[in-house]
């Protein structure tokens, strides 16, 4: 009977050795150790921390949706080089738009071991988050909020990419002088209709103490809370002070339901001008109310329209069904400056990304700042741009370096 | 007899005090503390409601009074953050007084009592947003300076101990209550105010000091908040939420019992965190699962988790009568 049963011969622990001395000197030699062979550095958590329920839930999830899509493509692009190709991996927060919460947020966030958190979109949220964020070295980009008290007080984490309402105030009416200036000065009388809280609030003092300096008279300022449902009485009044400029300072909710209740009473002033109007600048707005959103100008977060970065991107979200809002992108650039300060402080430790950030000099966003410089935790060169909805696109109307369009105003009759 | 009323207020503090000294998590803490800070909120609404049988809708009143008497005595007039507490304790109770004296007085009682403490505190609200000395709309920051002396720490268990010390007096003040002669007549006044009146009980006067008391306590909270988050602004001190949850909370643990409150807010935000952790990152999900347990619970418990253990405790007695029959009755035979 013969034997057809297949012999191994034993394996001995010498030819074990040898084999596997031979297979790593050719892969070696190769210079190829394939990527799964090597030890796969930590991934960074990054904490993206937003308001995604409740009142503001709308710019909450854009801004979610862009830090997400950022951290996908740093991730599809390599992850940090310097840290050898670490990935960058969210861990998300949901504010529930009120401040506590987010600071509730910031404490989970820290004990799962978050590198930096980028967040909390609205300016008493931010002041909440930054303050929690404080007692751990925590770094914490602000991507948003533009109190200026959030960069006031002295926290060495904090750092904001965007501008805060001081810078944008005085931009505003640097801008509206130099339009109405350039029509003839049409426009004389203001009402400023603002949200209650912090970010509206702020404003409208600001507002309140420069528009006179300019030669405007503020026939009223009349304020609302954040959620507010009917616009009816507001625009009562509006329609009876008959003011030529409107300028709203609300968030996206509000704004689409004034704008449209505006249009319904065949409110016609000489420009709705906005200051961080929510949905000023919204392609979300221009697409569901054209009606009511035609000829608003806004002055507010942009992207830089010449930077040819800033229309992929804008592909890319819409690509995906998104809105290509300044949340969107104000988050997606923050997730960028994390990332760079990462690459240049080749470490996931707290304070060497604090020492990077405050050194920053990235250039790589496709907002019309220049390259990133932090004083006191503020980019310096954080501006805001006024837009106008022209047609069916949102142009941009000032600076003139990276104007889209000419300014058009008094801005002709409406529906 | 009368201290051993006091033991479980004294077992339940101490062993809370310890539990800085296992849990290291500060967001362990910090749930504690919100927890804490919810039950001494939630004692003050019971002693009004749960005892005097008054239903405010409107306690943010009293706490968004004692956080910004705080946050101004300190930034307009330089107090001493713990002198400005008491004072602040002073000023809770002085608005309550207020609110008592004009709604009392004109017999306001059931939903026309809850419908005007909802409005004084929108009214309150709105103040606070025109005013200069809160800062408007923009709200007050009280400067960040980490001392005990500023009645800040560094260290989260100093907050812990301060909302437990806070929260065991509410505790203590509650149970004196229901032991005194007031208490007696803060109950008969919530079970029939005409009636109690027909046996000589001021019912004005006992009201008057419900709500005072009641006024001061949600203050304190007030205080807790405002050295804790260190902002304010009229939607935060003033906002419905505060409101809601002051009631929500011995609602759901018991009211008119002492530990109902306490019971109740870690009940709720355990409950939140619960949800939070099983619905991941879907925003929404954790609120719609909480809602919905909520339901649950005011559907199945109208007395209060406190209501479920008597009649646990309940249960348990009758059984054991009944089985003392059998014997009896065995014996008997």
């Amino acid at each position: 009977m013969s034997d057809n049963s297949i012999r191994f011969r034993p394996v001995s622990r010498r030819r074990v050795l040898a084999a596997g001395a031979a297979g790593g000197a050719v892969l070696a030699a190769a210079g190829t150790v394939p990527r799964v062979l090597r030890a796969q550095p930590a991934a960074i958590k990054v904490g993206l921390l937003h308001p995604v329920t409740g009142a503001i839930s709308y710019s909450g999830q854009q801004a979610r949706a862009g830090a997400l899509m950022a951290i996908e493509d740093i991730n599809a692009a390599g992850g940090i080089a310097s840290m050898g190709g670490a990935m960058l991996e969210p861990v998300l927060g949901d504010a529930q738009s009120q401040p506590e919460v987010g600071a509730a947020e910031v404490e989970r966030m820290n004990e799962e071991g978050v590198a930096a958190i980028i967040g909390a979109y609205a300016s008493s949220i931010s002041l909440a988050t930054t303050q929690a964020a404080a007692r751990y070295d925590l770094p914490h980009i602000v991507d948003v909020g533009v109190s200026d008290q959030i960069v006031s007080r002295g926290l060495a984490n904090v750092f904001r990419f965007g501008p805060g309402f001081g810078k944008i105030a005085d931009t505003a009416i640097t801008n509206l002088v130099t339009i109405n200036e350039a029509a003839g000065s049409p426009a004389r009388t203001v009402m400023i209709v603002h949200e209650d809280s912090l970010f509206g609030s702020g404003l409208a003092d600001l507002l309140n103490a420069r528009l006179p300096e300019h030669g405007f008279e503020v026939l009223d300022t009349i304020s609302h809370p954040t959620p507010t449902r009917d616009f009816n009485n507001v625009v009562l009044q509006l329609k009876a002070r008959q003011p030529d400029l409107i300028i709203p300072a609300n968030y996206y909710n509000e704004y689409v339901l004034l704008a449209r209740t505006m249009l319904q009473q065949r409110v016609q002033p000489k420009a709705v001008y906005s200051v961080l109007g929510g949905a000023a600048s919204s392609f979300r707005f221009l697409e569901e109310f054209p009606g009511a959103a035609q000829y608003i100008m806004d002055c507010n977060h942009w992207y830089d329209p010449s930077n040819p970065k800033s229309a992929e991107l804008r592909q890319r979200a819409e690509g995906e069904g998104l809105y290509f809002t300044y949340e969107f992108f104000l988050d997606y650039c923050c997730v960028g400056l994390l990332a760079d300060a990462l690459e240049r402080a080749g470490s996931a430790e707290r304070p060497a990304i604090i020492e990077a950030l405050a050194a920053s000099t990235w250039d790589g966003h496709i907002m019309p700042y220049g390259p990133t410089e932090f004083v006191d935790g503020q980019n310096q060169g954080a501006r805001p741009v006024n837009t106008q909805i022209l047609g069916d696109d949102i142009e941009v109307i000032f600076p003139t370096e990276v104007a889209s369009a000419e300014p058009v105003f008094p801005m002709p009759e409406r529906g | 007899m009368r201290a051993q009323r006091y033991l479980p207020i004294a077992l339940v503090t101490g062993g809370l005090a310890l539990l800085p000294l296992v849990v290291t998590s500060n967001f362990l803490l910090n749930f504690l503390i919100l927890t804490l800070l919810f039950a001494l909120l939630g004692q003050a609404w019971n002693i009004l409601g749960g005892f005097a049988g008054q239903f405010s809708f409107g306690h943010a009143v009293f706490f968004g009074s004692g956080a910004y008497a705080t946050a101004t005595l300190q930034i307009h007039l330089g107090v001493n953050p713990w002198v400005a507490m008491v004072l602040a304790l002073a000023v809770g109770g002085l608005v309550g007084a207020m609110i008592g004296a004009l709604s009392f007085r004109f017999r306001l009682r059931g939903s026309y009592f809850a419908l005007i403490t909802l409005a004084f505190a929108e009214v309150f609200r709105i103040i606070a947003h025109t005013a200069d000395f809160t800062g408007g709309g923009s709200g007050i920051l009280i400067p960040l300076d980490l001392r005990p002396a500023n009645l800040q720490f560094e260290d989260k268990a100093g907050f812990y101990y301060l909302v437990l010390a806070l929260t065991a007096g509410s505790l203590v003040i509650t149970r004196a209550l229901q032991d005194s002669r007031l208490g007696a007549w803060m109950l008969a006044i919530r079970e029939n105010e005409d009636s109690a009146r027909a046996l000589g009980i001021d019912s004005f006067r006992v009201k008057l000091v419900a709500i005072t008391l009641s006024g001061a306590m949600a203050a304190a909270a007030g205080v807790f908040y405002a050295q804790y988050f260190l902002y304010l602004d009229p939607g935060i001190a003033y906002g419905v939420g505060y409101s809601v949850e002051a009631l929500l909370v011995p609602i759901i643990g018991g009211m008119g019992t002492v530990f109902g409150p306490l019971i109740g807010s870690f009940v709720l935000h355990g409950v939140d965190e619960a949800t939070r952790g099983l619905t991941g990152d879907a925003p929404g999900l954790n609120l719609a699962l909480y809602g919905a347990l909520l339901i649950v619970m005011l559907r199945f418990l109208p007395a209060g988790l406190m209501g479920l253990a008597a009649q646990v405790k309940g249960i348990g007695h009758q059984r054991r009568t009944r089985q003392a029959h059998r014997l009896k009755e065995a014996g008997d035979a």
